[in-house]
């Protein structure tokens, strides 16, 4: 059964999927009256996508059924507690690439199951993202990865341009450096009412920021043999980027407490003028029933930090195949359908940025045709990134662990309980520890 | 020899009827806590499920003796109980006093009263955390829009504010328990040596301080203990209102040992640190149950 689905899909997917356009044609098997049991990330951004399951099913025969539908972080928890309890009884799993490493070898090779042909169709850097100890683990759904929007007619308006000029000498426009965010950031904050710009503060979303800043300040997390190095000169750049635009006000003062939707829904009120987010906010920015900057959004590619490197946090959503699944071959089947060409579009049309090479194209022709120009600019400044500046966090089991060791000291910098340099020696000592602990040095 | 029979029968059958409650409380209770008690002396990580066979003794418990992280959240959940209880029995106090006073609607008052007690926890820290936002809260632009302040308060971020906007949030939730109670204990209350009182010429203060104070000991002290063993695992609302941060400055004995256990799968050394949460628990417990005692041997006449 598995060499005929992946016969199937070779040969189906050698004249089926030419530009992605036939991509419904594909032969997804039968598996009549099996139960595909599935434990799928739940919220806003990612439902759309389930409604096509019934497609699926009425292809093969075969029936889903959701086990569980919730947010990345309590489905990590259920998992745990799934490899704990020794209840890995379902096939197909919501998974990310920065959580992937934690779960040891419960994910099968998807190599093994899902052809060449059709790999081959994805982006090649998120494929690399996706292994984890020279594994296949995940087949991407969408990826992530942060540009810098900003309002538009800031930048349009002269007397702010003359002004600006004047105050930090020179042009005022979209910034291409950090440290020009920080000018601009400082230029445009009329605090409380109007902020420069803004940051997730906490959880692995604020270890993310400083991580990627780290990296663009030409900063390392570790060394070759794995001992923290991010309390180095570079990583008191990057951190104070943050604790110097929090002590100056000019960022709302709940950012520490802040995540992904306290900034997309501030930027998205009107009272932000740059916002670094992911591509998944843009038609949420651009609406004029949910957005109050409607049609006066502008988007720009990250901003590099003093070593020349642009910043680019990324990862992505997947789907992942338990070894101890009763039937790979429909669970391969599954995930190949959730992520196939015609299931990108759905999810592009949203913003989300697609992991197929063709997809990107298909996107950016239907935005242009469809007279949405923001879109399709923004796809185009986020498909640069995620091939030129994109890279994730180290792929170890440890990750999470640092990281919850690290954004406490991060938060202790910004809210002025220690100095950046303290405050990364400490996380430093607590994540070489961990790293101790595991083995590595 | 019959004697005998009836006399084993008699013996026996205690045992056999409390034989079901036994062997729920050793399924439901005992075998969990052991089970839990022996992972706190292994490095049991739920992603490694092989490393609960590694029996480590104490050391996650003598880890626990250097960790500042832990005590810092074990004093300040002490400092959050003590807040909170004080201010809920104040209030519930004073909301039963004033309730027993009515003569008409108090039905629909003791009702409506208890409403926030309806609310999932997560959805009153939900409700909190947008009321005390920095930037579109509701205080923070009610109190600009009165011209009070022209900086917006960042109550969720300093750090006395921040555990003061959780307290209230505790606080509006759980109130109506201590109210409830106490209301219970008032209706309970004989009126004839209040009126008797009276009569004899004490004022208000006197009347209260003397019969219905001593009468609601043992009611304050039932809630005392009911509300400590519910404030002292309190989850829900700080990591919906702070997740414990920033910096540490909400962190509470059981947002931590959730993130240890489960975020960093590190589930022995977790749970060694809630044993010694569960210790507060006890002590807390016994506390009270003592003050229980001692008020009602008051009440009897005792003392």
């Amino acid at each position: 059964m598995k060499r005929s689905f992946k016969a199937l899909t070779l040969g189906v997917s050698a004249v089926a999927l030419i530009a992605g356009a036939a991509a419904a044609e594909m032969d997804y098997g039968s598996f009549d009256g099996y139960t595909l049991r599935v434990k799928l990330i739940g919220g806003a951004q990612y439902e759309p996508l389930y409604a096509e399951i019934g497609e699926w099913e009425e292809m093969t025969g075969a029936t889903v059924q959701i086990l569980s539908r919730q947010n990345h972080f309590e489905l990590d928890r259920e998992i745990k507690q799934d490899i704990a309890a020794g209840t890995l009884n379902w096939c197909v799993g919501s998974n990310h690439t920065s959580f992937a490493p934690q779960y040891g070898n419960i994910y099968t090779d998807l190599r093994e199951l899902i052809s060449e042909d059709v790999l081959a169709e994805f982006v090649p850097l998120v494929l690399e993202h996706s292994t984890v100890g020279g594994r296949l683990v995940q087949l991407p759904r969408h990826s992530d990865v942060s540009n810098l929007f900003y309002i538009r007619s800031l930048y349009e308006d002269e007397e702010n341009a003359a002004a600006f000029e004047a105050e930090y000498g020179y042009p005022l426009a979209p910034p291409e450096t950090w440290e020009q965010v920080r000018d601009q950031a400082m230029f445009f904050a009329d605090p409380p009412n109007f902020f420069g710009t803004q940051f997730v503060g906490r959880d692995e979303a604020i270890t993310g920021r400083f991580y990627e800043m780290l990296v663009a300040e030409g900063g390392q997390l570790f060394t070759d043999d794995w001992e923290p190095a991010f309390n180095s000169e570079a990583g008191v750049r990057a951190l104070s980027w943050f604790v110097d635009l929090y002590d100056a006000g000019v960022v709302p003062a709940g950012v520490p407490n802040y995540l992904w939707d306290d900034t997309g829904l501030g930027f998205a009120s009107g009272s932000v003028a740059l916002n670094l987010d992911w591509a998944g906010w843009a038609a949420f920015f651009n609406d004029e029933d949910e957005s109050a900057i409607a049609g006066d959004v502008g988007v720009t590619r990250a901003p590099m930090g003093s070593a020349g490197l642009r910043t680019g946090w990324s990862g992505s959503h997947t789907f992942s195949i338990t070894e101890t699944c009763d039937n790979k071959e429909a669970a391969a089947s599954f995930i190949t359908f959730l992520t196939d060409h015609d299931r990108q579009m759905v999810e592009a049309r949203r913003g989300l940025l697609p992991t197929r090479t063709a997809v990107w194209d298909t996107a950016m022709g239907e935005f242009r045709e469809a007279g949405d120009d923001f879109l399709a600019e923004v796809f185009e400044t986020f498909q640069t990134s995620m091939t030129e500046d994109a890279f994730t966090p180290p792929l170890i089991a440890e990750w999470i662990e640092v990281s919850n060791e690290l954004w406490p000291r991060l938060q202790s910098a910004m809210v002025g309980d220690m100095s950046p340099q303290d405050a990364l020696d400490k996380a430093a000592r607590e994540a070489l520890i961990i790293m101790e602990d595991a083995g590595y040095r | 020899m019959f004697r005998a029979i009836r006399t084993r029968q008699t013996t026996l059958a205690p045992l056999v009827l409390l034989l079901p409650a036994f062997t729920v409380m050793l399924f439901v209770v005992a075998m969990p806590l052991a089970f839990s008690f022996y992972t706190s002396l292994t490095p049991y990580r739920l992603t490694r499920p092989e490393s609960i066979e590694i029996y480590i003794g104490a050391r996650n418990y003598i880890r626990l003796w250097d960790n500042a992280a832990f005590w810092a959240a074990f004093w300040r959940t002490i400092l959050f109980l003590a807040i909170a209880l004080n201010v809920e029995l104040l209030l519930g106090l004073g909301i039963a006093l004033l309730i027993n006073k009515l003569t008409w609607g108090q039905r629909t008052l003791r009702t409506i009263m208890m409403f926030p007690m309806m609310f999932s926890p997560i959805l009153v820290g939900f409700q909190f955390k947008f009321i005390f936002n920095d930037n579109i809260g509701i205080v923070n632009n009610a109190l600009q829009s009165l011209g009070l302040i022209d900086r917006a308060i960042p109550w969720l971020v300093d750090a006395q504010l921040a555990m003061f906007s959780i307290i209230v949030a505790e606080v509006w939730m759980s109130t109506s328990i201590f109210a409830i109670l106490l209301l219970a204990g008032l209706l309970a209350m004989p009126r004839d040596p209040i009126e008797a009182a009276r009569v004899d010429g004490c004022n208000s203060w006197q009347v209260f301080r003397h019969i219905p104070l001593p009468f609601l000991m043992p009611f304050i002290f039932i809630a005392m203990t009911i509300r400590s063993l519910d404030v002292a695992r309190a989850y829900d609302i700080v990591h919906v209102m702070t997740g414990g941060g920033p910096a540490g400055r909400t962190e509470l004995l059981w947002t931590l040992i959730a993130r240890v256990g489960y975020n960093n799968a590190r589930m022995g050394e977790a749970n060694a640190m809630a044993y010694v949460s569960t210790l507060l628990s006890i002590a807390f417990t016994v506390f009270f149950f003592r003050k229980l005692m001692a008020a009602r041997r008051y009440m009897g006449g005792a003392e």
